[in-house]
């Protein structure tokens, strides 16, 4: 028998349509199923916001800032908000900080679960979607109560949040915490020893602490590779350094300890946000700021804590 | 084989969870036949207000929604008349534009447009989205709204207020800037001034 003559080929991967996660185009060279060489093709979600933001007010930045991540459009709110402040110097009222962490918590709580829900659905799980996604939908409801809408908030301001919380509030959003703190048990019970979720997450998509580093990879990925870093405790922004939480690390660094350290960072958000319930006070919301608000040319640099790094 | 009955045994186990919610409500609803009643700072379609008593636009043509607005959605054509008085020529929203940030609304100071809890609008074709102020006026119609405006006899009220508020404002910031930069060279006190055009521009919009 003589052996078959084989060689490698080319095979075009993606660019996928921009609602589906990661758009981007790989030139695969393959020998057989094995993949020989990778060519990747990134920006295709490049929109040219900056360019668009060039000429337009601080205040009209935000909404197309929350464009950025519609997953957690509180981050990106909040992050152009803290760098436009740092500029000028503009104090936030107490009220407006309290409020602040709320959301980015709610927020992340949010993201998280849009984490958790795909992730098993990606893998062939389908019941953690619908639960995942139905526990979020109480969160968007707190966000459509509040600001008027679900995924593009345009909630944190320069100087402030644009709205106050109505007054049911509070309690839906004490309600909603401690839902969600049960349900994330619920979880860890449907799929943490699941042998089919074990053998497709655990040893899968490994990323040591080095590798992790030499990537610049930030937020829930570098812990979940090992190392104890998180800007909510090490550069603390906002009124973060005023409540007690911890920040969950683990140390093989695949797919199933970042999906272990995403459920308990819900739960950590969770208790953050039952301390700030109870610690804010009524006040005003927005420091006066003009609509045509420019601050001083200059330069700064903001970093915050976002749920998807 | 001690492995394979284990995984088993979790499997059911999983199953039994997902089986405690059989009896359960649905939490989604039918929705063409039931709706969700969408709450009151809902974002949704942009609509004109009419004046509660006498069913004319709350507008007065200041164009400051056109200017706040991000996306240019709202075009609005109000030439002054021989009494000085800016009339409402045209008033376009292109909702094919708007991007329901509600910048709008909170530029505005006598309560003419909302954004309203309405939905379900969409259309196949695009020229359809662009609406005019009747259809806009028409849709907002049965909207309940706050009136801000001030009453008419001091209509003219509001706009010097507004200018002496700004003052102050802008040189508060200033000050900060100075003292938190106390080292600050020659070059960027001369920026700071230069920023003192960009602030007075809501001063002459005011005015106008």
């Amino acid at each position: 028998m003589t052996d078959l003559r084989t060689e490698e080929f080319d095979i075009n991967m993606g660019p996928h349509h921009p609602s589906t996660h990661g758009v981007c185009r790989l030139l695969l060279t393959m020998d057989g199923e094995k993949v020989v060489k990778v060519v990747p093709y990134i920006g295709y979600l490049h929109r040219a916001i900056e360019k668009i933001c060039e000429n337009r007010t601080y205040a009209m930045c935000i909404p197309i800032l929350d464009r950025f991540e519609y997953v957690t459009a509180m981050s990106c709110n909040y992050v152009f908000s803290l760098a436009a402040e740092r500029l000028s110097g503009i104090e936030v009222p107490e009220r407006a900080e309290y409020l602040r962490v709320i959301m980015l918590e709610l927020n992340r709580i949010a993201s998280h679960l849009i984490f958790f829900g795909t992730t098993a659905m990606d893998i062939g799980a389908l019941t953690p979607f619908l639960y995942a996604l139905r526990e979020r939908e109480y969160i968007m409801d707190l966000f459509e109560m509040t600001c008027g809408q679900r995924l593009t908030y345009n909630y944190i301001r320069v100087g402030g949040v644009s709205k106050d919380i109505p007054e049911k509030f509070i309690p839906q959003c004490k309600v909603t915490i401690s839902t969600i703190t049960e349900k994330v048990e619920e979880y860890k019970r449907l799929l943490n020893k699941n042998p089919i979720w074990k053998m497709r997450t655990i040893g899968i998509g490994k990323l040591d602490a080095d590798l992790a580093i030499a990537y610049g990879v930030s937020g829930p990925i570098l812990r979940a590779s090992g190392i104890d870093y998180d800007l909510r405790r090490d550069d603390p922004y906002s009124i973060y350094d005023r409540f007690d939480f911890n920040i969950p690390v683990y140390h093989n660094g695949d797919v199933f300890d970042r999906y272990m350290l995403r459920l308990d960072e819900i739960q950590e958000s969770c208790k953050i946000v039952a301390q700030a319930l109870e610690g804010i006070e009524e006040g005003p919301i927005r420091a006066k700021v003009s609509p045509n608000f420019k601050p001083a040319a200059g330069e700064t640099y903001t970093r915050i804590e976002n749920s998807r790094g | 084989m001690l492995g394979y009955i284990k995984g088993l045994v979790e499997l059911v186990k999983g199953l039994g969870i997902t089986g405690k919610h059989l009896g359960k409500h649905a939490v989604t609803l039918q929705y063409p036949e039931e709706k969700d009643i969408m709450p009151e700072r809902s974002r949704g379609v942009v609509v004109l207000l009419s004046d509660k008593e006498d069913g004319s636009l709350n507008c007065t043509a200041c164009e400051l929604c056109m200017r706040a607005c991000p996306t240019a959605a709202i075009r609005i054509i109000a030439p002054r008349g021989e009494d000085k008085k800016k009339k409402l020529e045209l008033f376009e929203l292109d909702f094919s534009l708007c991007c329901y940030c509600g910048l709008c609304e909170e530029a505005c100071n006598f309560s003419a447009l909302k954004l309203t809890g309405k939905y379900e609008y969409s259309t196949g074709n695009k020229d359809d989205l662009l609406w005019d102020v009747n259809k806009l006026q028409d849709v907002g119609r049965d909207v309940d709204y706050v009136d801000k405006r001030k009453k008419k006899v001091k209509k003219v009220a509001p706009k010097p207020t507004e200018t002496v508020d700004s003052k102050p404002k802008s040189d508060e910031i200033k000050t900060d800037k100075i003292e938190t930069k106390p080292s600050a060279t020659e070059n960027k006190t001369d920026k700071i001034e230069t920023t003192k055009p960009v602030d007075e521009k809501p001063k002459s919009e005011g005015e106008a």
